[in-house]
């Protein structure tokens, strides 16, 4: 059995009377790349930074490498690497003077000349230059460093692609592919769902500050079934089928989720005067929006 | 580069201005009470003043145009205080309430880094900062004393006692817009807080002395525990206005460190 780097149970947090996290309840293992997804609010930060003892739970435990996230706050840190939402440094400090304070506050030094730095481009000019004077881009990338510089044993990345371009984006996920191989966890906060459906062994959905779905990506998209989409003819405006749910309409495209024996269907839809057929299996965003939408099918919160 | 040196890099601008600005001013009142008879020429024409207007200007007014007085005027007169205090409020409302608001504490806190700790160096390097300017002021002070006048070690270990007490003070004002900061959410206001109990400590410290009504709010004003024209005229009591300003300054540094070691970092 793998050994569990992070364990939360029923860990709720209240701003107040406001709800941020209700019962959340997951475990990542070593060498695992979990993801987390859901929209803006949702409870994802609110997760991490209690993770991080940033923020103290209303209720429930949280522990990273066995340890409890309060209580071992300091010890737990020495092993982490984070990336904030909105990564922030110093803006009068240099490049070169941030990772000097990094280092400094790890007790490891920070060679310049590191693969790290490469791999990302950052040249010896902008090493030089003030943090105000980084482009968004840039700053990401100096986040990331900080993050990964002192080979942590997990690393809680809180949506890491931002404000990267798509060159830098697949040098990230080729360096978090690496680390996972060396043993590192990686805890992906995301709702850019390509990449998460890219690198992550394991996802949890969370709607409103609480879990709605917590599989391996390939065991939801099995219990989501498949996916049936069409164009149906002028003389059929929105036909009934057995075993689908209609998640999706436009003009006259229909977008059905399927579960079950499909046989019974295929015989109603031979009947009908449809084109452009395809069943095909949900893609991350399906899946997600099927989490997303109410009893009456509608989307929320996104 | 360790987080003190972070802290002095960004505060060093302001402080040298400091330094070399109230270095400066106490060498101009030093000299301007050695080079005229400021004495004489204010009693003739204070002595034209109304009586009720006279009331306004106490003992600590007339001892100021001694050259003793002079000197410890140079460590009480206004600008000197709100160049102080200006340094004294921004230094934990910086690296405090706005480090929450732009995010670099969450980065920071993320790292290998005790909240007691951070605290105690910040207070530490602020206390430092302080320490700095005053000592640069003392130093100009009794450097003008040997200039334009006679420095005698009376005169020095005063000078010195006043340099401590105000620097008390000062810590004292800092320490309690620390712990300001450590509860607020918000920079803006953890400065404006601390900026106005130490304008209103100073109000009713001038008019506690004015009228005998105030008079019972002088003990509780921390204003009240520092006196540098009754130091530099020899009057005892400075120790207990020293254990005073310490004694406050350790339990608003402890209430400091619990609750920025229980608070949430948004």
């Amino acid at each position: 059995m793998q050994k569990s780097v992070i364990s939360v149970d029923k860990l709720s947090k209240y701003y107040g009377p406001v709800l941020g996290i209700k019962d959340i309840s997951f475990e990542v293992s070593e060498g695992e790349i979990f993801g987390f997804l859901g929209p803006n609010g949702a409870g994802k930060t609110t997760t991490i930074k209690i993770l991080l003892d940033l923020l103290r739970p209303s209720n429930g435990v949280a522990r990273i490498l066995g340890k409890d996230v309060n209580k071992s706050s300091y010890e737990i840190r020495t092993q982490l690497g984070y990336l904030p939402g909105e990564f922030s440094a110093y803006a009068h400090l240099r490049m070169k003077d941030f990772f000097l304070l990094m280092s400094e506050i790890r007790k490891c030094s920070f060679p310049v000349d590191s693969d790290l730095i490469r791999d990302f481009d950052i040249r010896e000019n902008d090493l030089q230059k003030k943090i105000k004077a980084l482009s968004h881009g840039t700053l990401q990338k100096l986040g990331i460093i900080q993050a990964l510089f002192h080979q942590p044993k997990l690393l809680i990345l809180d949506e890491p692609t931002t404000g990267l371009d798509p060159l830098m984006k697949e040098v990230l996920y080729d360096l978090l592919i690496r680390e996972r191989q060396k043993g590192t966890s990686i805890f992906f906060s995301s709702h850019n769902l390509d990449e998460v459906e890219k690198l992550c062994d394991r996802v949890a959905i969370i709607r409103r500050g609480e879990i709605v779905g917590l599989e391996s990506l390939e065991t939801l998209k099995n219990k989501a079934g498949q996916i049936l989409e069409f164009r149906a003819g002028e003389s059929c405006p929105e036909p009934a089928l057995p075993g689908a749910t209609l998640i999706r309409k436009q003009n006259n495209h229909f977008q059905y989720r399927l579960q079950g024996d499909v046989r019974q269907l295929m015989r109603r839809l031979v009947e009908l005067p449809l084109s452009d057929v395809s069943i095909s299996k949900p893609d991350l965003e399906d899946l997600f929006m099927q989490y997303y939408q109410d009893k009456n099918g509608f989307e929320d919160d996104i | 580069m360790t987080y003190s040196n972070l802290i002095w890099k960004m505060n060093r601008g302001f402080t040298l201005f400091s330094m070399l600005f109230i270095s400066l001013f106490q060498l101009m009142i030093l000299y301007l009470v050695t080079t005229f008879d400021t004495q004489a020429m204010l009693k003739s024409v204070l002595s034209q003043l109304p009586e009720n207007l006279k009331l306004f200007l106490n003992d600590a007014f007339f001892n100021m145009l001694t050259f003793d007085g002079a000197a410890a005027f140079g460590f009480n007169h206004p600008i000197v205080l709100s160049l102080l205090a200006i340094v004294a409020i921004s230094i934990p409302v910086r690296h405090v309430s706005r480090e929450i608001e732009n995010g670099n504490m969450e980065m920071m806190l993320s790292q290998p880094f005790r909240r007691k700790s951070l605290i105690l160096k910040l207070w530490l390097s602020a206390c430092l900062i302080l320490g700095l300017i005053i000592l640069t002021s003392f130093l100009a002070s009794i450097l003008s004393i040997q200039i334009f006048h006679e420095l005698s070690w009376k005169v020095f270990f005063r000078i010195l006692t006043i340099a401590l007490n105000l620097w008390l003070l000062f810590i004292l004002i800092m320490t309690f817009t620390l712990l300001i900061a450590t509860l607020s959410k918000g920079g803006g206001f953890s400065g404006n807080l601390g900026a106005v109990i130490t304008l209103l400590f100073y109000l009713l410290f001038f008019f506690g002395q004015l009228w005998k009504e105030m008079k019972f709010t002088l003990h509780i004003n921390i204003f009240n525990y520092y006196m540098p024209q009754e130091i530099m005229m020899g009057q005892n009591g400075y120790w207990l206005d020293c254990t005073v300003l310490a004694g406050l300054i350790l339990i608003l540094l402890l209430l400091s460190l619990d609750r920025f070691e229980k608070r949430d970092i948004p």
